[in-house]
């Protein structure tokens, strides 16, 4: 890992159009700016993390798992867009 | 074509109708290629099965069935990526999972589908919004948790 050392208001630039600024240091937090083009999403790696994690357990779910959702549905569109909408299980 | 599936058996599905994610999904980055299909016992219930793997589907539900006061707001930079020329064209999907005896939604990551193209992502949404919502009984109000 490339490790930088940087003071208040100073940045380093990754590639040519990402560019991260310190803006501002109070004890053991840092804030950083982050400037990127609009089409790098830019994320808190705990939260990404997390989502990982949640996909992961949801992957393993098994439909008797889920079939209590249907007394939890209120009414309104049903997830299919009617294409790929064949009958799914047996 | 033909895909083996663990929970649903072998289903014939047109290349046509699957979704190309083309990042995968956050922890299935391996799994490009999506079917949607239909529960056949619960019309609310939709699952995302993987073709590369038949042991990986996730059930998915409009959300704003169960969470009548949804809002979400989705940054640019992520929704690029399916360059939806309408937002018209976007389906709003999120990902159910079960902790304990709770099934739950994720809120905070959405999956957005651009029916159009039949491409899709799964986003973040900005704001504090709950990665386990808890599904319990006819509940209108955001609760967060865990």
């Amino acid at each position: 890992m490339l490790v930088l050392s940087r003071q208040r208001d100073e940045s380093i630039m990754i590639g040519d159009s990402i560019v991260v600024t310190i803006v501002d240091i109070r004890g053991d937090k840092v804030r950083l700016g982050i400037n990127a083009p609009a089409e790098v999403p830019v994320h808190r790696q705990e939260v990404y993390e997390a989502i990982q994690r949640e996909n992961v357990r949801a992957s393993r779910l098994a439909p008797e798992q889920a079939e209590e959702i249907g007394k939890l549905a209120g009414r309104g569109p049903v997830p299919n867009s009617g294409k790929a909408g064949e009958s799914a299980r047996g | 074509m033909r895909i083996n599936t663990t929970r649903f058996g072998r289903i014939d599905i047109e290349t046509d109708d699957l979704l190309h994610f083309a990042s995968g999904l956050p922890g299935l980055e391996d799994c490009q290629r999506w079917a949607l299909l239909a529960d056949a016992g619960n019309d609310a219930l939709g699952w995302l099965q993987a073709t590369s793997r038949s042991d990986v589907a996730l059930a998915v539900v409009s959300p704003r069935r169960f969470v009548p006061d949804y809002q979400v707001r989705i940054p640019r930079s992520e929704l690029s990526p399916l360059a939806m020329r309408d937002l018209r064209d976007a389906q709003l999907l999120v990902v159910v999972a079960r902790h304990a005896e709770t099934l739950t939604l994720n809120l905070k990551a959405p999956i957005v589908i651009n029916v159009e193209a039949r491409t899709g992502r799964q986003v973040v949404a900005s704001g504090d919004l709950p990665m386990r919502y808890e599904l319990v009984g006819q509940r209108s109000s955001l609760k967060k948790s865990a």
